[in-house]
């Protein structure tokens, strides 16, 4: 299938994450890195590190969709950078975002341009889609982690462009390294992959037509650099660990191989304790520099970057509460004035900022349940997603043996709707085997309701049993409607 | 209300100054249109990846957005928080350990000037939440959009992504705004009697500031959240809120920036 190559592609280039920190350096210098890549290309092939290979094979498509003006390019995979121009086209009516969007766009290019092959993926199983759309973030904030950056050979030829790498690095650094928390997955599938894939990256490389980049790319590349996306600290990529927990640690490499930029760090109050003790042994927020307080801090993986930043919030903080504390009009808006009015009035203010509470009190609440909510559902979702696969693959082995145990499926649906009735009804029966551990009996009650809601409006057959609605999912999936590719 | 409009009301009335940084949800939607207009028939074809790899793009460009300035806020609300604890400390101090009461008005002035502070403080917070969960549900919605136009399967494994994403784990948001809900409750503890006398003139009062854009909020989500017609099992049911009336009648002026 044509559609596998690529995407193996794709699964593959997260694969080599750990072990290609260059790839930081080489989506940075576009416009020299034409040919060069051809050449290293031509190189790696050698290498044992096959998924290197695959990991600079990125690099040429990524050339090909920085490119606005870029048009008729040869190959098949380079069209879709006319779907890009296309995309920055329409979006001109807003230039600003235009402007804005030029800069992350090339820079993240490296790592979203993956994004571009990825079009069969939605083809094959449904993991794939994710592993895609994963592999944008995994693939750019796993590659600073190699420590081997600096020995790979393919930086020997781009030498010259080796500040912008550098500040690219620094984008690579600060992509999400939550993103993660996937990777040990993905990494077991790329392994697999790894045979149908060379023969393809030739053919790519062929068709590999890329036109003239402009200069000013270059240029937009270094800007972003200082707004590249927050990273999320976390272990290192050995454990897939849930995003809370490991917030307070740094990922150690990004110190090593982040010279220029600023990547995002999460802080918690626990890491700014250490922070305002680290500040006070030195003398106060004024008197303390960055340095000084990284070493006391001792906490891993903590840039000077970082905390100079912090830093400067710090200190404004405190100047500006102390400043007004002396006298309390010192920076009132028209608001305040207001308010101190009241204040002589009596009561007025207190009241106000009861209510004030209240409202807020209740929005927040609110947001919460809301938030769970929508945590449920999509976990819901997933379940219903993995037992309907379940059901198809059971029913599959079922079609080859006889086909009888196949109802006739009712009237052809002529969108998806179908299966929401059975997937609610699945859901109903499943609200009661999965409530246990529920939050807020608000939420359970809530979702139940619209559960029941749902199914009250689609008019569907309202029964919590099981057997019936594992036979609605199976009848759904043998149905065509508006998800093709379910059917492989 | 079509999302869109009332993405673009709650903005306007709640975050203005926070407009570049909210989901770009018309460009996303324009793009889906697009993308269902294009004669992609053949779910295999190059046309339809490579479109669908584009959204993917404008998609994750977005979370980094949403994600930068989430952090960028939450690391501010840390330092703040902590800075509040220690000033209320040092206003409580002042009211003399000792038993003498040497600055009443001072402590009077200090404690009232904190009291307000932290409640904006707490609005603010609150704010940052609805912020997280108003683009969640941009990004919700958007994705059911594209999955239904274009038959497509992105939307399932792409939020669980989503769900990850350091903007929309609010946990430790919510912590802080739980320990300030304490903080005010031990410190500013509510007076019942005088409560119910004063509650006409704070009415008035409170149509400004923080507090405005909270109400803001609050009504926002109850719009998005009424019935709709595509109602699914992944939608969420319509917000009852107790005090609706009460939230309605504040008289909501132009909204104040966060600075």
């Amino acid at each position: 299938m044509e559609a596998r190559p690529a995407l193996s592609i794709q699964r593959s280039g997260a694969r080599p994450l750990s072990n290609l920190g260059v790839s930081g350096g080489l989506s940075s210098s576009l416009p020299a890195l034409t040919t060069p890549l051809e050449e290293t290309y031509q190189k790696l092939s050698d290498t044992q590190q096959v998924s290197t290979d695959r990991e600079l094979m990125t690099r040429p498509l990524v050339h090909a969709t920085c490119v606005p003006t870029n048009s008729g390019v040869v190959g098949h995979i380079f069209s879709s950078s006319s779907g890009f121009s296309s995309d920055l086209h329409f979006s001109s009516a807003s230039p600003h975002e235009k402007h804005s969007r030029n800069a992350p766009f090339i820079s993240q290019s490296p790592t979203d341009a993956t994004a571009l092959p990825l079009p069969q993926s939605s083809n094959s199983a449904l993991p794939q889609s994710t592993i895609s759309s994963h592999f944008n973030k995994e693939s750019s904030g796993s590659w600073c982690t190699d420590p081997g950056f600096l020995d790979f050979p393919v930086n020997t030829p781009i030498q010259s462009s080796q500040v912008e790498s550098n500040s690219c690095s620094g984008i690579m650094i600060s992509e999400d390294f939550s993103k993660r928390n996937d990777w040990q997955e993905w990494a077991d599938q790329l392994i697999t992959d790894d045979e149908a894939l060379a023969s393809n990256w030739n053919e790519l490389l062929v068709d590999n037509n890329v036109t003239d980049l402009e200069p000013k790319m270059a240029y937009q590349v270094a800007k972003p650099c200082t707004t590249m996306p927050a990273q999320k600290p976390q272990a290192q990529q050995q454990l897939p660990s849930p995003s809370v927990e490991s917030r307070s640690v740094v990922n150690p490499s990004s110190s090593a191989n982040n010279a220029h930029a600023k990547p995002r760090m999460r802080w918690t109050p626990e890491l700014h304790e250490a922070f305002v003790e680290a500040v006070n042994q030195l003398g106060g927020s004024e008197r303390a520099t960055p340095k000084g307080v990284l070493k006391l801090m001792k906490v891993e993986g903590l840039t000077i970057y970082h905390v100079k930043s912090h830093l400067q919030k710090y200190r404004t903080a405190r100047y500006r509460p102390e400043s007004s504390e002396g006298s309390s009009e010192k920076k009132l808006t028209p608001i305040e004035d207001l308010s101190s009015l009241d204040l002589k009035t009596g009561m007025g203010i207190t009241e106000a900022l009861r209510l004030q509470m209240e409202v807020q009190k209740r929005l927040h609440e609110q947001l919460e349940i809301q938030r769970n909510l929508q945590l449920r559902i999509e976990e819901q979702g997933r379940y219903l997603q993995m037992m309907f696969e379940k059901q198809k693959s059971g029913l599959d082995k079922l079609k080859v043996s006889s086909s009888n145990h196949l109802e006739n499926p009712p009237a052809p649906p002529s969108d998806a709707t179908k299966e929401s009735p059975a997937k609610s009804d699945l859901e109903a029966s499943q609200m009661d085997h999965v409530n246990s551990g529920t939050e807020t009996v608000n939420a359970n009650s809530m979702l139940e309701s619209s559960s029941q809601e749902i199914v009250a409006k689609q008019k569907a057959p309202e029964t919590g049993d099981l057997e019936k609605a594992e036979t609605c999912v199976s009848e759904s999936s043998s149905q065509p409607s508006k998800r093709p590719r379910i059917e492989e | 209300m079509k999302f869109g409009k009332i993405l673009k009301q709650q903005i306007e009335e709640t975050l203005p100054a926070w407009r570049d940084n909210f989901l770009n949800y018309k460009e996303l939607k324009k793009l889906v249109r697009l993308i269902s207009s294009a004669p992609l028939l053949s779910a295999e074809s190059m046309e339809y990846g490579k479109a669908e790899a584009q959204f993917v793009y404008l998609l994750n460009n977005e979370i980094d957005k949403f994600n930068v300035f989430f952090m960028e806020q939450e690391e501010d609300f840390i330092i703040r928080h902590k800075e509040l604890q220690q000033r209320i400390k040092r206003v409580i101090d002042t009211w003399g350990p000792d038993g003498t009461k040497p600055s009443e008005t001072k402590y009077k002035d200090g404690m009232a000037k904190i009291r307000k502070d932290i409640v904006d403080f707490h609005g603010e917070m609150v704010l940052l939440e609805n912020y997280s969960n108003v683009n969640y549900t941009g990004l919700a919605k958007i994705l059911k959009k594209y999955d239904k136009r274009t038959g497509g399967l992105l939307r399932l494994p792409y939020i669980q992504k989503v769900l990850q994403q350091p903007f929309f784990t609010t946990d430790l948001l919510s912590k802080l705004v739980k320990e300030c809900e304490n903080t005010i409750d031990e410190v500013f503890p509510v007076d019942e009697e005088d409560r119910l006398k004063q509650r006409r003139e704070a009415i008035t009062v409170a149509g400004k500031g923080i507090f405005r854009n909270t109400v803001a909020a609050l009504l926002t989500m109850q719009e998005i959240r009424r019935g709709s017609s595509t109602y699914g099992h992944f939608s969420l049911p319509p917000l009852n809120l107790p005090d609706s009336d009460l939230i309605h009648s504040f008289q909501l002026s132009s909204p104040i920036p966060i600075l």
